[in-house]
This record gives C-alpha cells, structure tokens and sequence, in this order.
C-alpha cells in the first residue's frame, strides 16, 4: 500500500482578487485510482483541477508528477507535464474548426509529432474505443453533446496521458447524454486509467470512486471513502450537501 | 456627345492599364497589411503590457493620420530623409498597407477575442506551446471570422489607393485626371473611373463572398 503516488498537489492556494477560491488544498493519487471531488458550484473544484496542471496559475502550491516537482515558469517542461495529464472541460473546448478526427490527431502531430499516417491510425483507434468510429468526419457542431465529450476523451487519450483530469464531464449534458459519457469514463477506470474527476452525479461516485473529497468555498472539507462521505459524513455541510443532492437526483441505494 | 464617347474609348486602353496599377497597390497593400495586421493583433492580445501599448500606439497613429498627410510624409519626408530611393508605386504600397495594417490588427483582434477562452485552455492542456496554439488553434478560426470584416477592409483600400495620384502613381484616377486635363472631357472619364472603382469593389467584395462560404465551418448555421 506505500506505493508513491503518481501525481501529487500540494497547498493549492488561488485568489481572484480578494476572494480565496481555492485554500490550501492538496490531493495525491495512485496509479489506477479514481478520485471525486464533489462540492457546490463555486466550490473551487474546476479551479483546484486547473491549478493541477497549471491552466490556472496557483498563487501558491508545489504538483508533483511522477516524484518530480513541475516548475511552470519551465515552459519545455510545463509542456511535457501537460501531455501526460489529460484533461476533459466541462463545456468541451473541442477546436471547432477541426473535424473530429483533426480534433485527436492535432496534439499527436502538432505537440508529439507523429507522422501523419501513424497519427491518423491512433486518432481512430481512440475514436473507436469511445464509439465514434462513424462520426470521426464531422465538426463539433455537427455532434451532439455527449459525442462532443468522447471526442474530447479520445483526443486526450491519444496523448497516452498518465492521470486525466475530467471537470464536470456531465454537467453540460442532458440526462440521456449523461449516461454515454459515463460509460466510456466507467470503461477507463476498468483499463486502470487514473483519474481526478469532479461532478455532482453522486451515485456514479458511490459506484467507482476509491474516495470521495468533499469542497467547500475553497477547502477540502472531508475525504474519504465513498459510503463514508456520501452516507455518513462527519461535517454538517458534507451531510446537507449529500442529502440535498440525493433528494434531487434520488438514491442509488 | 459622340465626340466625348470617341475619345473616351480612345481612352479605355489607357485607363485599364491603370487598374492593373490599381490591383497591384491594393493586392500588395492589403497583403503586406495582412501579415503585419496579424503580428500586431496576436502581439495585442497576447503581448506583454509594454508591447501592447507600443502597438496601441502604432494604431492610433496610423488610423489618426490622413492617408495624403502619411504619402506625402513617407515618400517625400521620410524616405527622402533616409536616402532610401523607392519609386512612388512602391511608397504608396508601403504606406498603404502600414496604414492597413493598423485597421486589419484591429479586425483580427475583434475575432481573436470572439473565440471561446476555452479552444487556448484546451490546446494547452494537450501540451501545445503558446505560440503552436496561437497557429494551429487560434488563427484559423480567428481568420475565418474575420473574412467579413477585411471585405470593408478591401473596399477602403481600393479606394484609398486612388489618393496615391498624388505622389504620382499612374494608377486609375491619375490617368483620368490626365486624359480629362488634355481633352477637357470631365464628365465622361471621371464617370468611367468611377465605374472602374464601382467594378472593382463589387469584384472583390464578391470574390471575398464566395471564400467566406468556402471556408465555413461546417454545421455552423448563419
């Protein structure tokens, strides 16, 4: 159980203005684990994923990949640590002037620099395993929403990605749509794909979470295993915010 | 009446020569404001403070200043001064599309602005460095949105380029004015000139039509 973690974030501090959204957070995570962070929108939880792999640049805090500290002021290296930290937006953000096949192959091109033969066969492998291999000509806005965010999935796995950050990969999607996508995430944690997710579908996070952190304004406020934090939480808040969110999107057990 | 016909089809060999010249100060002065324009909108958004508000300041001056008052500075100003020897076409290419530029900055700078802050973040998280995002990423989606706008660009060009008569460049309305000055036939060369002008716009602006839909992305509706 001492394996070392593979990323590793540590005192997370970031301010807009006067307003702290992020304190002081930290979070490690092994190979093959599955971590959610849950919490209410404002929470801190897109930003605490951003600040990982620097998107949003921390005020403070150290990340770690692999044992090895991620200076981001080293761009060659920030890059480097970005490719092998997939990362799903909530909204998307496919390139919406590429078809969704350009979509997986421009970071194997463009950043790994793969001939265009080799990358246009790994593009649609990926697009196969998340079961678009029918609609790898078409632009985003030819796609519906839930296959927008397999294409997003499979343009971050092309990267061969160590750890995947997903923010709110549902939140964007109707209730059908959901579903698909949580699939395909459901199919990389059995291929042992590690991975940092936030959402607020409370019962896909009782069902392959290895643990559960609970944000609130900026502060982790409770971690723990899945039946600990979701149905008996040790903070107030944890217990208002889950019961809140089963009342809305009702029990799984 | 028949008269005025005659010399002005005498003449319309000698003006469609000028619009070659014409073409050619507005092809060069809109591509050289091309490339500049979108050094200076990427250098604007994306830019550190101080090489934003040095191209600010490029734009202001550039749209500030009348196009005669720039000419008549460059070609007989400051090239002069310089001892750099340019024939007036060149000069006028040059100051046309320094002038371009500035107004061309500012429509890609609008478009760069439109996109999603999402398509940088995006491009990042997959490794890409700032400037490979900026033009794999930004850029063609930018330039596409943009095509609109260098169409009223093109149009002002055009005719902006017949200012350069001034400093002497054989172009369109240089030739009419000479033919008018020699015949005194004013009306109908300054008529055909206008026309030419008439054609060109609707030319280009048509051309640049058709390559808006062209480059469409698809499932974009209007």
């Amino acid at each position: 159980m001492s394996k070392p973690p593979v990323l590793r974030a540590e005192n997370i501090t970031k301010r807009y203005g006067k307003k702290v959204v992020l304190n002081n957070a930290s979070l490690s995570i092994c190979e093959r684990e599955l971590k959610i962070l849950i919490g209410p929108s404002g929470s801190g939880k897109s930003t605490f994923l951003q600040c990982i792999n620097f998107l949003v640049t921390p005020d403070r805090g150290r990340v770690w990949l692999d044992g090895r500290e991620i200076l981001r002021t080293h761009k060659r290296d920030l890059n480097a640590y970005r490719q092998k930290v997939g990362m799903i937006f909530q909204d998307f953000n496919l390139f919406d002037h590429l078809t969704a096949l350009a979509n997986v192959e421009i970071g194997l091109t463009r950043v790994r620099k793969m001939g265009k033969e080799e990358a246009c066969e790994k593009a649609m492998q990926e697009l196969d395993k998340v079961g678009l291999r029918d609609h790898i000509a078409k632009y985003p806005a030819q796609l519906s929403g839930g296959q927008k965010q397999r294409v997003s999935i499979a343009r971050a796995l092309a990267m061969d990605p160590e750890v995947m950050l997903l923010d709110e990969p549902t939140s964007a999607l109707d209730p059908e749509l959901i579903t698909e996508v949580l699939a395909v995430i459901k199919d990389l944690r059995a291929n042992g794909m590690t991975m940092i997710m936030s959402t607020h579908q409370l019962n896909f996070a009782s069902e392959v979470a290895d643990e559960i952190i609970f944000l609130e304004d900026g502060i982790i406020v409770e971690v723990g295993p899945p039946d600990k934090i979701l149905y008996e939480p040790e903070c107030e808040r944890t217990i208002q915010f889950c019961s809140k969110m089963r009342e809305l999107y009702g029990n799984s057990r | 009446m028949i008269e005025s016909l005659v010399i002005l089809y005498g003449a319309l060999p000698y003006l469609f020569r000028g619009v070659l010249v014409t073409v050619s100060l507005v092809v060069g002065a809109m591509g050289l404001g091309l490339l500049s324009g979108i050094a200076l909108a990427v250098g604007q958004v994306y830019g550190t403070p101080w090489t934003r508000r040095l191209i600010g300041f490029y734009v202001w001056f550039f749209r500030g200043v009348p196009l005669i008052v720039l000419l008549f500075l460059f070609y007989f100003g400051l090239f002069t001064m310089l001892g750099i020897n340019l024939s007036a076409f060149t000069a006028s290419i040059i100051v046309l599309g320094l002038i371009s530029a500035a107004y061309q900055s500012q429509i890609f700078r609008g478009a760069i602005l439109s996109l999603p802050t999402g398509q940088l973040k995006a491009a990042r998280a997959l490794g890409m460095s700032d400037s490979r995002a900026i033009i794999s990423i930004i850029l063609p989606q930018a330039l596409r949105l943009s095509v609109p706008g260098w169409s009223n660009e093109y149009s002002i060009v055009l005719k902006d380029s017949a200012v350069t008569y001034a400093v002497g460049v054989t172009e369109v309305m240089a030739r009419a004015h000479f033919v008018a000055s020699r015949t005194y036939e004013h009306l109908p060369l300054y008529f055909a000139a206008g026309v030419i002008f008439l054609m060109l716009t609707f030319l280009g602006t048509k051309g640049l039509r058709l390559l808006e839909d062209r480059v469409r992305i698809p499932g974009y509706v209007r």
